[in-house]
Parts: C-alpha cells; sequence; structure tokens
C-alpha cells in the first residue's frame, strides 16, 4: 500500500509518501520564522501558495504517479486552526480525484509512532517535546489502545516557552537552537524551577527571565533557561521512569533535536540501564511523512473517513486517539 | 547503613545510632544536571521537607520524627509498621486516617502524593510518610489534590470512612470539598494548549 500523508498543523506544510512502513518521500516547505512570531492566517496562506508544490516534490522524490496512491492521511489536529485546514483540504482534494479513503491522524501520536518504529522500541516511555507539547506518554491498552499521558506541561509547551523569550529580548530567527547558541558561554543563574510529581509548568521560568535581561547577560539567561527547562523535563521523566518500570526511553518532537537534552535524557537510561533512543531531525521536526506511516496503519485496519466525516479539531489530545 | 529503597530523588537507609532506629533519606546527585542546579535543588528540598516535619510534630500530626539535618540528608525516626497499599482494611478504620489528614491540613502542609503506599499503619494508629512532594501553604486547591488522590486509589466506602474523620477533625472541610468537586468537574486534562 502506497499512502500520502500532510502535516501543516503550524509552520511546515509536510507531504510524505510510505510504502508498506517504509518512508519514501518527506518533503517540506516553511513558512520563513523570524522574530515576529506566527500569525495563523498568515502561515496559513503560504500554506496554500505551497501546497500543491510539496505534493508534487514528495511524488517526485518518491518516484510515485499520483494515481498509484492507495490512501491519504493528514493531521487532524492539535494545531492552528487555519493551518489544519490547508492541509485538511489538500487531503481531500486528492482523495476526491482518487476516490481513496482518508486517515484522520493525532499529530503528536504522529510523532511518538514515527520514533518508536526508527528507534526500534516496542513499548518505551516517551517525552514529546515541541513547541506547543510538552508530555511524558506511555502506551496503555485499556478502555482502548492509545498513548496515556503520565505528566505534563501545565501552561505551554517548552519551545513555545524559548521561542518566546527568544522574541521577547530580540534573538533572530526567534526559536531554541538560537538560545541554546547564544547560551555556549553563558554562566547559570538560578531560574524559577516549577515540578509537580511528573507535570511541570514553564510561564514562571518564561516572564522571570524575560524581566532579567534588563540587568542579567544575554548569554547567562539563555544558558540558564535551557538547563533549568530541561533539567525539570528530565526530573518529571525520571520520576515516571520509576512509576512505570520502563526499559526504554525514547525523546521526540522539535526540541528532540536538542543535542543538550539528548545528552541528558542519555546520562538517565544509562543510570537505569535503559535502551535509549530517538528518530533522526528530520522526523522530529514537523513533516508529512509521520503521517503517512500512521495513515497506513489507520487505513489498514479500516479506521478511514469518508470525504464528509472529515474534519480538524485544534484541541486534538492524545489520549482520544486510537493507536493501531 | 542498609539501603532499604530508591525513589525517582532518594535513597532510604535504615541506621542504627546509639541502640536507637533512625532512618535516613539521602537526596542523590543526579548525573544530568549541572553542578548547580543539582546541588540547590537537594539541598532546598531538603530543608523544606526537615520544616515539614517540624511542623507537623507541632501540630500532632502522626508522622516520622525529625531527629536531625544534613546538607542533603534527613535523618528521622522509624516507624514499625505496613503501608496501607500491603493490606486490607475495613471502612471504618479509614476514618483515624481522615483524621490524621485534617490535622495535616490544619497545620496548612500539603502532601502533594497522598496515596496508600504513603501512609503507614503502626499499632492501632496511622502515620503519613514520605514528604517530599509536600507544600507549606493555606492553598485549598493542593489540599483538594491530597483529597482527590486518596479518592482514586480506594474504594468509594472506604473513602466514605476517610471523609467522615476529616470532615469531624478538619478546620474548613467543606470550602476545600467544595473545591474538590470543582477541580473533578474541571477535568485536569481536558482542555490544555495547542500542537
Amino acid at each position: 500500500m502506497k499512502v500520502l500523508g500532510i502535516e501543516s498543523s503550524a509552520h511546515t506544510f509536510g507531504v510524505g509518501i510510505v510504502e508498506d512502513g517504509k518512508v519514501i518521500a518527506n518533503e517540506k516547505m516553511m513558512f520563513k520564522v523570524t522574530n515576529k512570531g506566527m500569525i495563523p492566517g498568515k502561515v496559513a496562506e503560504t500554506h496554500v501558495k505551497n501546497a500543491a508544490k510539496v505534493v508534487s516534490l514528495a511524488l517526485k522524490s518518491a518516484g510515485v504517479r499520483i494515481g498509484e496512491i492507495d490512501g491519504v492521511g493528514y493531521t487532524r489536529g492539535p494545531g492552528l486552526g487555519p493551518c489544519l485546514q490547508v492541509g485538511e483540504m489538500t487531503a481531500k482534494t486528492i482523495a476526491n480525484k482518487l476516490g481513496v479513503k482518508i486517515a484522520q491522524v493525532n499529530h503528536g501520536a504522529a510523532h511518538a509512532e514515527i520514533s518508536r518504529e526508527l528507534a526500534g522500541m516496542k513499548d518505551p516511555l516517551i517525552l514529546y517535546v515541541s513547541g506547543g507539547n510538552s508530555q511524558i506518554l506511555k502506551l496503555s491498552k485499556s478502555p482502548f489502545s492509545h498513548y496515556a499521558i503520565l505528566g505534563e506541561t501545565f501552561d505551554i509547551g517548552v519551545g513555545n516557552m524559548m521561542d518566546t523569550f527568544a522574541r521577547e529580548v530580540g534573538l533572530n530567527p526567534a526559536w531554541g537552537s538560537t538560545v541554546a547558541k547564544v547560551g555556549e558561554s553563558g554562566k547559570y543563574i538560578k531560574l524559577p524551577y516549577t515540578v509537580k510529581g511528573m507535570d511541570f509548568a514553564f510561564t514562571g521560568l518564561l516572564t522571570n527571565s524575560i524581566k532579567r535581561a534588563k540587568s542579567e547577560k544575554i548569554e547567562d539567561l539563555c544558558y540558564s533557561i535551557q538547563e533549568t527547562a530541561f533539567s525539570m523535563l528530565c526530573e518529571a521523566t525520571e520520576r515516571a521512569i520509576f512509576l512505570t518500570n520502563s526499559t526504554e526511553l525514547c525523546v521526540c518532537g522539535g526540541v528532540a533535536q536538542s543535542k543538550r537534552l539528548r545528552q541528558m535524557l542519555g546520562e538517565i537510561a544509562k543510570s537505569h540501564a535503559m535502551k535509549f533512543g530517538y528518530a533522526a531531525d528530520s522526523f522530529n521536526a514537523d513533516n508529512g511523512a509521520m503521517i503517512a506511516f500512521v495513515a497506513e496503519r489507520m487505513l489498514g485496519k479500516g479506521l478511514g473517513s469518508k470525504i464528509g466525516e472529515c474534519g480538524i479539531e485544534q484541541r486534538y489530545r492524545i489520549d482520544r486517539a486510537v493507536i493501531v | 547503613m542498609k539501603l532499604l529503597g530508591e525513589g525517582a530523588e532518594a535513597k532510604i537507609y535504615s541506621l542504627n545510632i546509639f541502640n536507637t532506629d533512625l532512618i535516613a533519606k539521602v537526596r542523590i546527585k543526579k548525573e544530568y544536571r549541572i553542578e548547580q542546579i543539582d546541588s540547590e535543588l537537594r539541598e532546598s528540598r531538603t530543608r523544606k521537607e526537615a520544616k515539614v516535619l517540624h511542623t507537623l510534630a507541632k501540630f500532632g500530626v502522626n508522622a516520622p520524627r525529625l531527629v536531625a539535618l544534613g546538607k542533603y540528608t534527613l535523618y528521622t525516626s522509624k516507624l514499625e509498621g505496613k503501608l496501607l497499599k500491603d493490606i486490607e482494611l475495613e471502612a471504618k478504620e479509614f476514618v483515624k486516617m481522615g483524621e490524621q489528614l485534617a490535622l495535616m491540613h490544619n497545620a496548612n502542609i500539603s502532601h502533594g502524593d497522598f496515596t496508600p503506599a504513603n501512609i503507614m499503619k503502626c499499632g492501632k494508629e496511622y502515620f503519613i510518610i514520605d514528604f517530599g512532594l509536600s507544600e507549606i501553604s493555606n492553598s485549598q486547591e493542593e489540599k483538594a489534590i491530597d483529597l482527590l488522590l486518596i479518592k482514586r486509589s480506594i474504594d468509594s466506602k472506604r473513602y466514605a470512612g476517610l471523609l467522615k474523620g476529616y470532615a469531624k477533625s478538619s478546620k474548613n472541610s467543606k470550602e476545600i470539598l467544595e473545591r474538590l468537586e470543582e477541580i473533578e468537574k474541571r477535568g485536569r486534562y481536558q482542555v490544555r494548549t495547542l500542537g
């Protein structure tokens, strides 16, 4: 089976093609992030312009004609409404032309599932960290097969927190990797640290760091905000390891591209004699291949929808998505 | 020192000094985080837990007694008993447990992990243990979460017994129970951030 997947929940419009569980294309075009943040409507406009181009690119790099596609998948949510709609429309258009079924995929579940596959793991504890999400996940069988949320952020995602900080203090491009780079020469200063069991909160850390940008060196703040945020994530993760007795640890999502976070989690895994793994960066950044990957499994189990049954859901929680 | 157990944060040892059995809770170094964060967290949490134990003793709550305080280590009295999670108890026995919870809340301390794994039956008395996640504040939210945690871990008959004791000894059980109802309606994990 050849399935085409579309991802458009945030700044990336991605199209991937999967054949029998193997990724044969993964193309994307991104809204250019500067230091002004993202206005959903504007990002969606860019996606509309790029949509057809990215679909063609993916077909070309897979060496597949559109008529050979057996099914389509897209991100139902969570994400920015106008952006999700572009993906939904693209999927419906293709499905209508080909007369195939559509899989409505949960964005977070797609990150977790492709990472679990590519890291070669069966039942890992998963730290899912991206712009909008920060959750500790584990597969659960009851009442249906899904990712249970063991712990999560009380307010904003860790990526969003770092991006906002970068924007407020004038870094460009305003995102986490810039913060990491500037922080390389920084020294530690104490910042708010909030962990409650397996949950955590980031807004206290964010507002305090922004406030102190007037009096502290920017590189010190960059270093400290990253060390503090990642230590919080790691502490909550380690508590979840004790609770679940997991033997595998996996990190996924945009922030999983951070070398420092991987190093810290690797250290934890080592101290518990656990296997530690993650997918290549192109699958941790938002991408269409992960959507295609999950869509193929869903369609194979008869979980496809007709065009009229499709929709988007900005707050589609991962624990409501059925994992097959 | 004999290792009794290990949690995410600390190792628990038993030791005997001058013919007295003691428990040592040592917050262990975590290699993954930088030295400054590591020592700051371990030290401040050890101090906070000591303050909690001190306050509990003052208010007559059944809890381990603080004996000594190191930089990263708490030394407390050793309790002899069985954890609630390992024994079967009747509903009426939960009344006393509710009283202890109320006394703790009257002292403006919330436990943060009030489950059968952290309640010990010693003779006829019930003791609350492990204050690693506790908070010193009069927040009704935190107190209501203690009730929510125990409500989720025991059946409704036993919970009713616990509530009976709680209502009897608590200074403001009405407000806290109202807050609990609100939290349950809120559905903690219903609405959160975007992806």
